[in-house]
C-alpha cells in the first residue's frame, strides 16, 4: 500500500475512535464509528485475497448495521425526550437498542458470529487492530451509558459471551478464531461488570489489550496461523517459547499472572453485589478458555515436535523484526499482578 | 521469613550465572544451606501462636513443620534429578532447576501466609511450575494427560474457594488469619451457608486428594518425573491438608453435621486405595495410591476437629512427607536402571544393591506405620480422635492400617526378594549421591522420633 494512503488511513483510524471518545454528542459519536469502520475496511482488505474481502464484507455489514441501529435508536431517543446527549439516554427502548448494537460491535454473544470469520479472513497485524483498537470507540460509548442500560440485558450478554467464547473455541485449531473466541470471552467479563463498577471495566480493556496484543505480536513473530505451525517455536525463539506458556495461562487468568487481576476484581464487585452464583458461574466458564489456552501452551512449551527441522540453528539468525514491543508486552502479560493496588488506583 | 525467602530468590541467578560444569554442586550447596537455615524455624516455634515475623508472612507451630519441610525438599529434588536432567542441554537444566526453586518460592508464601487470599494465590501459583514439570520434563506421551487432569481438577475445586473467600471478606471485612479467629463468621444451617461450607473445603479435598476426586493423582505421579512426584507427593498434598486445617476452624458450627459423609468417604477411600494398590502392577502408581490412602486418614482427623485429630494429622502429614519422597526417590533408582516401572520385571533387587534394600527396607517400615516411626504417632492420634468419636471407625482405620501393612510388604517383597530375572543382569551400581539421598530423607524420620513434639502443631 502507498504510504500516503496508509498515513490518511491510520490517522482517520485514530480521529474516528478519538472523535467518539471526546463527543458527548450521539450523532458525532456515531459519526466517529463511521469514520474509524471506513477506515479500517482498506486496511482489512489490503491484501486482495478471497478470504480476506470476504472478512471485510462480512466486517463492513455488521459494524453498518450497528451503526444504523445506533443512529436509529439515538435519534428515537431524541425525538422522545429531545435530549442527544449520551448519558441522557432515558427512553428505554432505546437503549435496549443501543447496548444491542454496541453488543454487535464488539462482538458479543449471541451477536458474536462474525467475529471469528472476519478475525479468520485478516493478516495478524490487521487482527490486532481488530482485536484491541477497534473496541475501544465502542467501548467509550457503553461506559457513558452504563448506568441507564437494562441489568438482566447486560447480565445475560455477558454469562452467554464468556461460555460461548469458551466452548467456541474448544474445537478450533486455527490461532486466529481461538483469538476471535477467547476475545468474545473476555468481552463477556468487561460486559457482566459494567453496571456495578464500569471502572472495572476499563480496567479489564486494558488488560486484556495487553495479552492480547502480545499474543498477536508472538504470533506474527512466529508467523504462525494454526496450532500446528507452534510446534516448532523453539527452533526460532526458544525464550519466547518458553515466554508463551506463562503468557496464554495469563490470559486464561491463572493466578499469580496479570490476567488474574480484573478476574478477582471483578469477581469480588460482584460477589460484594450478592452475587455469588453469577461469579461462581463466570468463575467456571473460564475453565473452558483455559482448556483451549492449555491446549496452545502444549503444542508450544509443552512438548518438542519429533520431527526435526532441516536448520537446527533457526534461532542464531536474527530475527529482522522488532523484538522490544514484544519483550515489554510479554512482561507486561506476565508479571502485573504484585502492582494490583497501582493500578487500581490508577483507574479510579 | 525473609531470611530465607531472599536467599531462595537468589537462587535464581545462582542457576543462571553459574558456569556449567558447578550448576549442580552450586544450586544443591545453597538450597542446602538454606534448608539449614530454615531448621531455626522449628526452636522459635515452641512457643504458642503467632510469630509475626511482618505483617504479610508470619509462622505457628502448624505452619512450620511444612515450611520447614519445603525447604528441605529442595536439595533433595535438585539431587534426585540430577542424573535424568544431566544430559540435557545446559539451558534446560537451569530453566528446570529455576522452575524446581519457583515452586519453592511460591510453597513458602503459602504456608508462610497470614492472608487467607495471598494463600489462595500462592495454592493456585504451584500450579503452574509443577504443570510444567509434569508436561514438560514427563517421560510418555500421556503426560498431557496428566496435566490436563491435574490443572482442571485442582482449578474446579479452587475457583470455588476464591467465590467463597470473597464472601468471607464481604461479611466478616478481613481475611487476616490473625484477626478472622478472633471474629469468625455466624453460620446458622441455611442452604447458602452449607454450600459456602463445601466449596471453603472443596479446593482443598481435591488437592489432598479426597476418594473419588483422587483420579488426577496417581496420572500426576506416574506422568512427572521424580522431582516433580517428590515435591507432589511430599509437600503440595499438605497444601490441601493445611489449607483444610486453617478453614476449618472458621467453619465450627456447620462441620458437626455436614462433615459426615466427607469423613465416611474419606476412611471408604483409604480403604479403597489401599485395595488398589494390592492389585496394582506399576510401582509408581503403588505408591501413589497409597498417598491417597494416608490422606484419606488425615482428611479424617481434620474434619473430626479434635486437638488429637489435628495433631494427628500433621504429624502423619509430615511423616508421610518425606517417607513417601523416599519411596519416590527408591522408585526412580530403579527406573533408572530398568527403564520400567513395572513390579513383575523389577525382582530380586536385595541381590543386586544390597544398600538400597536397606533403604526400601527402611521406607517401607516407615510407610507400614511400624512403631517407633513418627507415621505411627500421627495413625495412632487420628485413628483414636475418631474411635472416640465413634467406635464403628474402628473397623474402617484398623482395616485400612492392615491393607497398609499388606501392601508394603507386597511392594517391597516383590521388588527386594524373589528371583533375578535375566533382563537385570548388568545394571549400574548406585551412586553416593543415591545413597546420600535417601539418608537425607531417613534421617529426619528417624530424628523426628527422638523429638515428636517439633510437629505436633498447635497443642504440643
Amino acid at each position: 500500500m502507498n504510504p500516503y494512503v496508509l498515513m490518511i488511513l491510520i490517522s482517520s483510524l485514530g480521529i474516528g475512535t478519538t472523535l467518539t471518545f471526546m463527543s458527548s454528542h450521539w450523532l458525532l459519536a456515531w459519526m466517529g464509528l463511521e469514520i474509524n469502520t471506513l477506515a479500517i475496511i482498506p486496511l482489512m482488505a489490503q491484501q486482495h485475497h478471497p478470504r480476506a474481502v470476504e472478512a471485510t464484507t462480512k466486517y463492513f455489514l455488521t459494524q453498518a448495521t450497528a451503526a444504523a441501529m445506533i443512529l436509529f435508536a439515538s435519534t428515537t431517543n431524541a425525538w422522545m425526550t429531545g435530549e442527544w446527549n449520551i448519558q441522557q439516554l432515558s427512553h428505554s427502548p432505546s437503549t435496549t437498542l443501543v447496548t444491542f448494537a454496541l453488543a454487535l460491535k464488539i462482538g458479543l454473544a449471541p451477536m458474536h458470529f462474525w467475529m471469528p470469520e472476519v478475525m479468520q479472513g485478516l493478516d495478524l497485524t490487521t487482527g490486532l487492530i481488530m482485536a484491541t483498537w477497534q473496541k475501544l470507540a465502542p467501548f467509550a460509548i457503553i461506559y457513558q451509558i452504563s448506568s441507564t442500560t437494562n441489568p438482566t440485558l447486560l447480565t445475560t450478554l455477558g454469562i452467554l459471551s464468556t461460555l460461548v467464547g469458551g466452548w467456541g473455541g474448544l474445537n478450533q485449531t486455527q490461532l486466529r478464531k481461538i483469538l476471535a473466541y477467547s476475545s468474545i470471552a473476555h468481552m463477556g467479563w468487561m460486559i457482566i461488570i459494567l453496571q456495578f463498577m464500569p471502572k472495572l471495566t476499563l480496567l479489564n480493556l486494558m488488560i486484556y489489550i495487553i495479552m492480547t496484543s502480545a499474543m498477536f505480536m508472538m504470533f506474527k513473530y512466529n508467523n504462525a496461523t494454526k496450532i500446528n505451525y507452534l510446534t516448532l517455536t523453539w527452533s526460532k525463539s526458544p525464550v519466547l517459547a518458553t515466554l508463551t506458556m506463562p503468557m496464554l495461562l495469563s490470559l486464561g487468568g491463572l493466578p499469580p499472572l496479570t490476567g488474574f487481576m480484573p478476574k478477582w476484581l471483578i469477581l469480588q464487585e460482584l460477589t460484594k453485589q450478592n452475587l455469588a452464583i453469577t461469579a461462581s458461574i463466570m468463575a467456571l466458564a473460564t475453565l473452558l478458555s483455559l482448556f483451549f489456552y492449555l491446549r496452545l501452551c502444549y503444542a508450544m512449551t509443552l512438548t518438542l515436535s519429533p520431527n526435526t527441522t532441516n536448520t537446527s540453528s533457526t534461532w542464531r539468525i536474527k530475527s529482522p523484526q522488532m523484538t522490544m514491543p514484544l519483550a515489554t508486552i510479554s512482561t507486561l502479560t506476565i508479571m502485573l499482578l504484585p502492582i494490583t493496588p497501582t493500578i487500581f488506583s490508577l483507574i479510579m | 521469613m525473609l531470611k530465607i525467602l531472599i536467599p531462595t530468590l537468589m537462587l535464581l541467578p545462582t542457576t543462571w550465572l553459574s558456569s556449567p560444569k558447578w550448576l549442580w554442586t552450586t544450586t544443591t550447596a545453597q538450597s542446602l544451606m538454606i534448608a539449614s537455615l530454615s531448621l531455626t524455624w522449628l526452636k522459635r516455634s515452641a512457643e504458642p501462636g503467632w510469630l509475626t515475623l511482618n505483617s504479610y508472612l508470619a509462622i505457628d507451630p502448624l505452619s512450620t513443620p511444612l515450611l520447614v519441610l519445603t525447604c528441605w525438599l529442595l536439595p533433595l529434588m535438585i539431587m534426585a534429578s540430577q542424573n535424568h536432567i544431566s544430559p540435557e542441554p545446559i539451558n534446560r537444566q537451569r530453566m528446570y532447576i529455576s522452575l524446581l526453586i519457583s515452586l519453592q518460592v511460591f510453597l513458602i508464601m503459602a504456608f508462610g501466609a497470614t492472608e487467607i487470599i495471598l494463600f489462595y494465590v500462592m495454592f493456585e501459583a504451584t500450579l503452574i511450575p509443577t504443570l510444567a514439570i509434569i508436561t514438560r520434563w514427563g517421560n510418555q506421551a500421556e503426560r498431557l494427560n496428566a496435566g490436563t487432569y491435574f490443572l482442571f481438577y485442582t482449578l474446579v475445586g479452587s475457583l470455588p474457594l476464591l467465590i467463597a473467600l470473597l464472601i468471607l471478606q464481604k461479611d466478616v471485612g478481613t481475611l487476616s488469619m490473625l484477626l478472622i479467629q478472633y471474629s469468625p463468621p455466624t453460620l446458622l444451617p441455611s442452604w447458602t451457608n452449607k454450600i459456602w461450607w463445601a466449596a471453603c473445603l472443596l479446593a482443598f479435598l481435591v488437592k489432598m486428594p479426597l476418594y473419588g476426586i483422587h483420579l488426577w493423582l496417581p496420572k500426576a505421579h506416574v506422568e512427572a518425573p521424580i522431582a516433580g512426584s517428590m515435591v507432589l507427593a511430599a509437600v503440595l498434598l499438605k497444601l490441601g491438608g493445611y489449607g483444610m486445617m486453617r478453614m476449618v476452624i472458621l467453619l465450627d458450627p456447620l462441620t458437626k453435621e455436614l462433615a459426615y459423609p466427607f469423613i465416611i468417604l474419606a476412611l471408604w477411600g483409604a480403604i479403597m486405595t489401599g485395595s488398589t494398590c494390592l492389585r496394582q502392577t506399576d510401582l509408581k502408581a503403588l505408591i501413589a495410591y497409597s498417598s491417597v490412602s494416608h490422606m484419606g486418614l488425615v482428611v479424617g482427623g481434620i474434619l473430626i476437629q479434635t486437638p488429637w485429630g489435628f495433631t494427628g494429622a500433621i504429624i502423619l502429614m509430615i511423616a508421610h512427607g518425606l517417607v513417601s519422597s523416599a519411596l519416590f526417590c527408591l522408585a526412580n533408582t530403579v527406573y533408572e536402571r530398568t527403564n520400567t516401572r513395572t513390579l513383575l520385571i523389577t525382582r530380586g533387587m536385595q541381590t543386586l544393591l544390597p544398600l538400597t534394600a536397606t533403604w526400601w527396607f527402611i521406607a517401607s517400615l516407615a510407610n507400614l506405620a511400624l512403631p517407633p516411626f513418627p507415621n505411627l504417632t500421627g495413625e495412632m492420634a487420628i485413628m483414636a480422635s475418631l474411635f472416640y468419636w465413634s467406635e464403628w471407625t474402628l473397623i474402617l482405620t484398623g482395616l485400612a492400617a492392615l491393607i497398609t501393612i499388606i501392601y508394603t510388604m507386597y511392594m517391597f517383597m516383590t521388588t527386594q526378594w524373589g528371583p533375578v530375572p535375566p533382563s537385570m543382569n548388568n545394571i549400574e551400581p548406585p551412586h553416593s549421591r543415591e545413597h546420600l539421598l535417601i539418608s537425607l530423607h531417613l534421617i529426619p524420620i528417624l530424628l523426628l522420633i527422638l523429638k515428636p513434639e517439633l510437629v505436633w502443631g498447635w497443642y504440643y
